[in-house]
Formats: structure tokens, sequence, C-alpha cells
């Protein structure tokens, strides 16, 4: 998988190395949230607003407005992209790649530096603030977002949000199999797929019955590590100030002596040429 | 350790109180059972149900808002019935409101005394305040809902609310929350006599499960025994195809035709409630005649359809009804079986415009429905009031033999559905306080979970043998799911694993390790203290079949059940099912060695005395 997909992020497996995908079927969704509950219920997470994602809802089903009450309804998620920027931009590596589909940021490592809340093309990631925790003491500001639930997937059971879904419009398995299902379905409500090719493609595939404005969702270019936005101010600021504390940065320092190519994408997201050359 | 937060609205000031230590909480476990045990403590005997001295406690039970399991979602309201003034009055409510009041931090809200000008109760996040409700007053109970919620400045704080009735004191006016949720049977007067809007929730707080991993296996359990609902299956005419019978002419007809004409042209969408996968609630828009475009909003059950079938209105013109009448905020067979009765007076002659505000009341004339809803929950004129008031009042007050055709049981009015033909839903209906939804309804055989203690049936349905024990049997479960929070839509005893894995999920929730006997134990504990709140106000079970509307024992008129009734097997079946559940069979009291057994021996004074 390293070979496939570049080195600019941390690679990994977790159980047989086999990629799989969610399946979001817009034309069966009834926009009732039981998916957003479950996230919560099965990662304890307080029952902070489900309207936004935030470090505590790390699913939101879009438009924000009561069950029920829109005739479309789009998921709003990690993509679990197959070229993960937010990985790339980590300065400190602490998110990884699975081969299985996750994407997932390890809390002991993350520094709070928001470059990946920055770069993801679909605003996926938050920051943990005062807005999604119970109290001001908890608040870590470090990022986070869906697992995938790949603690489930060690067990080789599917994501906790797909189990709830009382009506069948979110699947999980096998990559291959979840993509025919999606063109096929696709194909039988006259629609199109979303997800696959976005961002280089991603490990959650969306059948949409109509045309993909009506969802309000992100039109994001095929292009692999498409250019990030993290404001140069921040770099800046992450240079000549100890924003995230002295250990962050010697973790930083050290991964960009050993890793030295995965710094040109991370400050330099426009050098278009460059990065075509490091994806091969 | 759960709280309670107890509000008076005459002083305005509010405290939290803890739950009740075990072994009382392992007792009563939550909902009607622990609130009618706290009424049965403070309300006083000769409060009226409408005084300022009147209360309302409102309680969740340790399912509620867990997540991880069907069906957690209930809140109860209970309260001395406005309809029969001397029994327990019991409003149930699902959806999101229970869920979201345990998580801003409260198992259950104690209501006493009037606020002095119309207000309305935020509960956010452990935090409770007063505050004015003059912009929300008269307005319907959507309006109210999406008002607060702007006005609170929270899109997931959950609003539960009375609408224009509650406000007029519509005897049976409901309390409505989440758009399709509504606790019926005149929780929304008691707030209206309050000068009580609404009580306005969020927090953030989740209730910890005992044992998460278990709960997740029960749950999952419990979903298997779901058979969920579909839109397709919200395009027909409801229970009553079920049932057999759908009420027409106020209950002188049973006869099935195109009641359902044209809901296949609507757009249907489930709306479930918080992580129930049996998918009851749903949205309609009409899709097809004078009302298309009118959306709806609707919970389980079917009685509003028979609610405007019973006055002749047929297809679309019933949602578009229906709609109106949650959003006035009326219990629907209280405004039918009066409705009813109004119209058969004015087609005999026995009513007049005089009395009607110049109103022709002709069957399925769906503008007169709708006028009189209104008139309903302003009590306007006389007829108007009278509706309010309930069905008997007004039969009572055109005359003549208008008494003969009214439907009630105690003053209140049964479930909006034909159950004559039916012995264990008749009987169900007739054992009830009168202030509430029936519970139990009996089944042919016993839940398979139960057949190893029960091994009777299959019963007969022209046969009354067995159908009072049946009826006891499944009260008790009712009770049971009900207490701990959950709701009867999402239970299936007639399935394998129906009722253990509910059992299964109280159990991991609590740490408790109930038997299924002893869940039943606790179901029966419930019916006992219902029964004790009305022995101390005056209550005896002869009511139970003296005191009904003649109409409601009436042979079935036509169809495939016509010349049935259960009439004639009354009173021996009324009184066998007070024998069965340990209680007197003419008084209703528990016997002493009911109350000793289930734990009740301090209120051994109520007892039958000479057994």
């Amino acid at each position: 998988m390293s070979e496939k997909i570049g080195s600019l992020f941390p690679t990994g497996k977790l159980i047989d190395g086999k990629p799989r995908a969610i399946l979001f079927d817009a034309s069966k969704c009834i926009g009732c949230r039981q998916c957003v509950h479950a996230c919560k219920d099965w990662n304890d997470h307080p029952r902070t607003t489900i309207y936004d994602l935030s470090s505590t809802n790390w699913l939101t089903m879009e438009p924000p407005v009561l069950e029920g009450l829109s005739p479309h309804w789009a998921r709003n998620s990690c993509m679990h992209c197959e070229f993960p920027v937010c990985a790339a931009v980590c300065p400190v590596e602490a998110i990884t790649k699975y081969e299985e589909g996750p994407v997932v940021i390890n809390q002991e490592v993350c520094i709070g530096c928001e470059y990946c809340i920055y770069a993801c093309p679909w605003g996926a990631l938050s920051q943990d603030d005062i807005r999604s925790v119970v109290s001001k003491d908890e608040v870590t500001g470090k990022a986070a977002k869906c697992t995938m639930c790949n603690d489930r997937l060690k067990e080789n059971k599917k994501p906790f949000c797909v189990e709830a879904c009382p009506v069948e419009a979110l699947d999980f398995g096998l990559k291959e199999e979840i993509s025919e299902k999606a063109g096929k379905r696709a194909r039988e409500v006259g629609g199109s797929t979303y997800g696959a090719e976005e961002a280089g493609g991603g490990h959650v595939i969306y059948v949409l019955k109509e045309k993909r404005e009506t969802y309000e969702i992100r039109r994001i270019s095929s292009e692999k590590y498409p250019r990030h936005r993290i404001p140069l101010s921040l770099m800046i600021k992450d240079l000549l100030t100890l924003r995230c504390g002295l250990k962050g940065k010697m973790r930083a320092l050290k991964l960009a002596l050993i890793h030295p190519h995965r710094l040109l994408y991370r400050y330099w997201p426009w050098w278009r040429d460059r990065r075509s050359a490091w994806q091969k | 350790m759960g709280k309670i937060l107890r509000v008076d609205l005459t002083s305005g000031s509010m405290r939290d109180e803890n739950l009740p230590e075990e072994p009382l909480l392992k007792k009563f476990l939550g909902g009607q059972a622990l609130a009618t045990y706290i009424l049965l403590h403070e309300l006083s005997p000769t409060a009226r149900p409408l005084d300022s001295q009147s209360m309302v406690a409102i309680m969740t039970g340790p399912i509620t808002g867990t997540g991880l399991t069907p069906g957690g979602t209930k809140a109860t309201a209970i309260y001395l019935s406005p309809l029969t003034e001397h029994t327990l009055g019991r409003g149930a409510t699902s959806g999101f409101w229970g869920v979201y009041l345990k998580a801003a931090g409260y198992d259950g809200v104690i209501i006493t005394g009037k606020a002095a000008r119309p207000s309305y109760l935020f509960i956010h996040d452990g935090k409770a305040s007063l505050r004015d409700a003059a912009k929300v007053w008269g307005k319907g109970t959507r309006a109210t809902e999406d008002l607060l919620r702007e006005e609170v400045g929270l899109k997931d704080a959950k609003v539960l609310c009375i609408g224009p009735a509650g406000e007029n004191l519509v005897r049976a006016a409901m309390l409505v929350n989440d758009y399709n949720h509504t606790a019926a049977h005149s929780g929304g007067a008691l707030f209206g006599s309050k000068n009580l809007k609404a009580i306005v929730v969020y927090g953030t707080a989740r209730p910890k499960p005992h044992d998460k991993a278990r709960l997740i296996d029960a749950g999952s359990r419990w979903r298997k025994t779901l058979n969920p609902r579909t839109p397709e299956g919200k395009k027909d005419a409801g229970h009553g195809l079920h049932l057999g019978t759908l009420p027409n002419l106020n209950f002188r007809s049973t006869l099935i035709a195109d009641h359902a004409r044209g809901f296949d042209q609507d757009r249907v969408t489930l709306r479930p409630c918080f992580q129930c996968q049996q998918l009851c609630p749903w949205d309609v828009e009409i899709g097809e005649g004078a009302h298309r475009g009118v959306v709806g909003h609707f919970n389980a059950g079917s009685e509003w359809l028979d609610t405007f079938f019973n006055l002749g209105i047929k297809g679309n013109d019933v949602l578009y009804l229906a709609e109106r009448i949650n959003d006035l905020g009326i219990e629907c067979s209280h405004f039918s079986f009066g409705a009813g009765v109004a119209f058969e007076a004015w087609e005999k002659g026995l009513l007049g415009a005089d009395k009607t505000g110049g109103i022709a009341l002709e069957w399925g004339n769906t503008d007169t429905v709708d006028r009189l809803l209104e008139m309903t929950a302003h009590r306007e004129g006389w007829l108007g009031n009278l509706l309010a008031e309930g069905p008997a009042q007004l039969a009572e007050a055109i005359g003549g033999d208008a008494p003969k055709w009214v439907v009630h049981t105690k003053k209140g009015t049964p479930a909006m559905h034909d159950w004559r033909p039916h012995f264990g839903q008749m009987l169900r209906e007739l054992v009830a306080s009168g202030g509430m939804k029936p519970q139990g309804g009996g089944s042919e055989k016993p839940p398979p979970d139960l057949r190893y203690r029960e091994t009777w049936g299959p019963l007969n349905r022209d046969d009354p043998t067995g159908w009072p024990w049946s009826q006891v049997l499944a009260e008790q479960h009712r009770q049971f799911c009900g207490i701990i929070g959950g709701c009867w839509f999402a239970l299936a005893p007639h399935k394998p694993d129906g009722l253990n894995s509910v059992l299964d999920s109280f159990n991991a929730i609590t740490g408790w390790n109930f038997t299924l006997d002893e869940a039943l134990d606790a179901g029966h504990r419930s019916m006992i203290l219902q029964s004790l709140f009305g022995t101390q106000r005056g209550w005896t079970a002869e009511e139970d079949w003296k005191d009904v509307g003649p109409r409601f024992l009436e042979p079935v008129p036509d169809g495939k059940y016509k010349g049935f009734t259960i009439a004639k097997w009354l009173p021996e079946l009324v009184y066998e099912y007070y024998r069965l559940s340990g209680r007197h069979e003419h008084t209703g009291r528990p016997l002493k060695s009911t109350l000793a057994r289930l734990g009740l021996e301090e209120f051994m004074e109520w007892s039958q005395h000479d057994e």
C-alpha cells in the first residue's frame, strides 16, 4: 500500500489489508439521524449539537433542519481518502492511513496545530473546543473526526453508524463490492456516485439520486492532494512561537529530519509538478 | 444518582431532588409507577384536577435516552384526571423530549402551583428558569415549538407544549412534543390550568449504562424482534383494518369502504423516534384534493384517522383535520365521541342551529368539523364549550336519548377505534382508569418468552374464557415496559425474545438482574398503584362496567362481527379480572396479601378489609 499511495504519511494495517468502504445511499436516507446518535453512543460522546461537526460529533446529516423535514439528505463526515491530505500535512504524523480504509488520528500524538482542519477538502475535522465538551476543563484543543470505527473493524464488525441505519441507507463491505453496488444502485435510480473519485478517491461512496448541487455537497476535483488552505500566518506562528508546546515542536523537528520529503507538500502545496512526482 | 426537578409555579421556586434510593427505586423503577407513588404521597385527596393545588409529575425511566436500544424514549406525565376527576390521569410520549430531559440532567419534573402569567420552563444543562410565554400563548403546538426553539437559540432544544386547547382547559387537551408526538389524555389541561405553556429542554449529559457491551447485545436482540413500518404501510386506513371495523356515523356502522381514498398520492416520510428502528412516526405531504401540499406530522397508531372516519370524513381531508387537531392539542377520541353525539342529535332533530352557532352538523362535511375543532379548542359557544367538557357532558346537555348514543368509560374516552368485537381490547378499555390510554389487551396465546410458566391458549374470540387472565398478564408486561421508559410500539411480546431482550436491556442499564417474574411483578405493582390512586378518591371497580357510555356496549351493528357484544358477559369478566389481579371484584381495592406480596404494605389502610 505504501508504494501505491506514496510516503507522505504513516500507514498501517488493522486486519487483512483488504480495503473496505462505507456506502451512503442518499436515495434511501430519511434523515432520521440515528447514524449520528449511534456514532455518539459508540464513542461515548456527550449529547452536544447534532447539527455541526465537532470533536464530539463526527457526523452530521445535512441540511441542518429537524429530522425528516427535508426531501434530500447528505452525509457529512470523513471520506477516508485514499490520499489523505489531513495526514500529509500533520507535522507530528499523528494521522495514519490504514490499508483497510480508515484514516485515524492518534489522540496521544496530536498537538492541536489545526493544519489538518484547514487542509481537509471537506472540512470534516474539528478541533476540540468549548462547544464540543461538557466542561471547560475537558478541552484538549486536539483534532478529531470519524475513525470509520477502526476499533470495531479490528474485530471484523461494521461501523456503528452503518449498524444503526434503520432503512439500509448505509452499507459496509469490501471496497470493490461496495463500488460495484454503488454503481449499480446509481444506475437503478438514474443518479450518480460521489466520493469514489474526489480528491483521488476515498472509502466512503455516495449514491446520489438528484444532482450533486441538490444535496449541497462540495464539488471536489479528482486531483490527488488538492492544494490545501492552511493559512501562512498559522505556519509562521508555529515557527516563531511556542504554540503547540515544546514537546510537539521537538517531535515535528525530529520527523522533519527523518522524512524531509514530507515537508514540501505541507509547506509548499502549490508546487504541483513536484507533487505528482511524489505520488509515483 | 438521578435527579428530579421540583418546580412551584406559584412562588417560582425550583429545586433539585435526588431520585429515591434503593430499595424504593428498585420497586417503582420510573415512569408511571414512580410518578404515581409520588402523587399518592403528595397530592391532597381533596385537590381538584385543575386547581392550583393539583400537580403533574413527569418521569422518564431507566432506559429512556441511554441509546443502544429501540424504544428507549418514554416520558410519562401523571396527574389527577380532569376527565374522571377521581382516577389517575396519564399521558406518555415518545420522540426526543424525554431523551433530552435526561440530557439536561433530570429524570423527571414535578410541577405544582400556578404561574401568575403565561410562562414556560427552560431546562438547560442542569439549570432551570421560568420565562415569559406571552409570545407563544394562543399559538398552535407547531408554531410554539418553532418559536421557543428560536427564542432559546438552540437548534437541538426539544419542546413539550400545549396548544389553544390546553390554554382553554379542554378536559382532554394534550401535551405535544417534537411535532409528531403527543402525551394525550389531559396533561395539556393541567399545564393550561397552571399557566404553563411549555417545557423546553436541552443538555449534553449521557446516562451511563451499567454494562455497555451487554446493552449493545441486548439492544440488538430487541431490534431483531421489531417489525419496522414502511411508507407504503401508512397509506391505508390504519389499525381498524386489523380490528375488522372502522367507526362510521358515531359507531353506528363498522363497514370498511373507500376511507383511504387518495392516500396513494401522498408523499410519506418516516420520522422515527430517538434510536428506534420500529419507524412509527411519519410525516405526510398531501398529494391531491383541497388540501394538497399540507404537511401533517403523526405518530404510531391511527386513532386520528378513525376520529374523523367516525364523523363521515374520508380520504385526505382526514389527514388535514388530523394535523389540525394535533396543532390545537385536543385528544382525538374526546373530540370524536363528542362531535359524534352532536352530529347524531342533529340528524335526529334533537339539536338545532340555535345551539350550534348556526352550523349545520352534516356528516362528512370537512369545513364543519374544522370549525368545530376551533370551537372546541377555544370553548366557543354552547357547543364548543360542551365539546371541550366531554362527550358525556354534551350528551347530558342535549338531553332526550342522547346519553344512550355516547361512548365513554368513566367520562373518559377509549382509544379511538371500534374495539367492540374483541374481548381483550374491550376488557382493557373498561378496566383502565378512564383518564388514560388503556394498557394490556391480552393475546390469544401467552408470549413465547412466558411459556415457562404460562401454558394456556389459544383463546377463542367468541368465548370469554381466559381473556381476563390474558389481560392481567398483558397489562403487567406493558406496565413494565412503560415504567422502565420503553415504548409499547417497540415491544413485541408475541415474538420469541420479545420480552427477554427488553428485560436484558433494562438489566444491562441498571445492573439489577431482574427475572421476567420480577419484571411482571413490577408491572403489577404499577397497576395496583394506579387503582389505589382511584381508591383514595372514591373510585370502585363497579364503575368499570356501570359507568360506560351505552353505545360502547351495544352489539356490533353490521359487518362480520354483527351482533357481537361482550355486554352479556358483564360484570363477570370485570370481576374475574380484579380477582385474578389480587383485588376485590366489587371495590377494586387490593387484597392485603397482594400488597404484602408486592411490598406495598405502606398502603395497607386502603386494602380490602373484609376479604
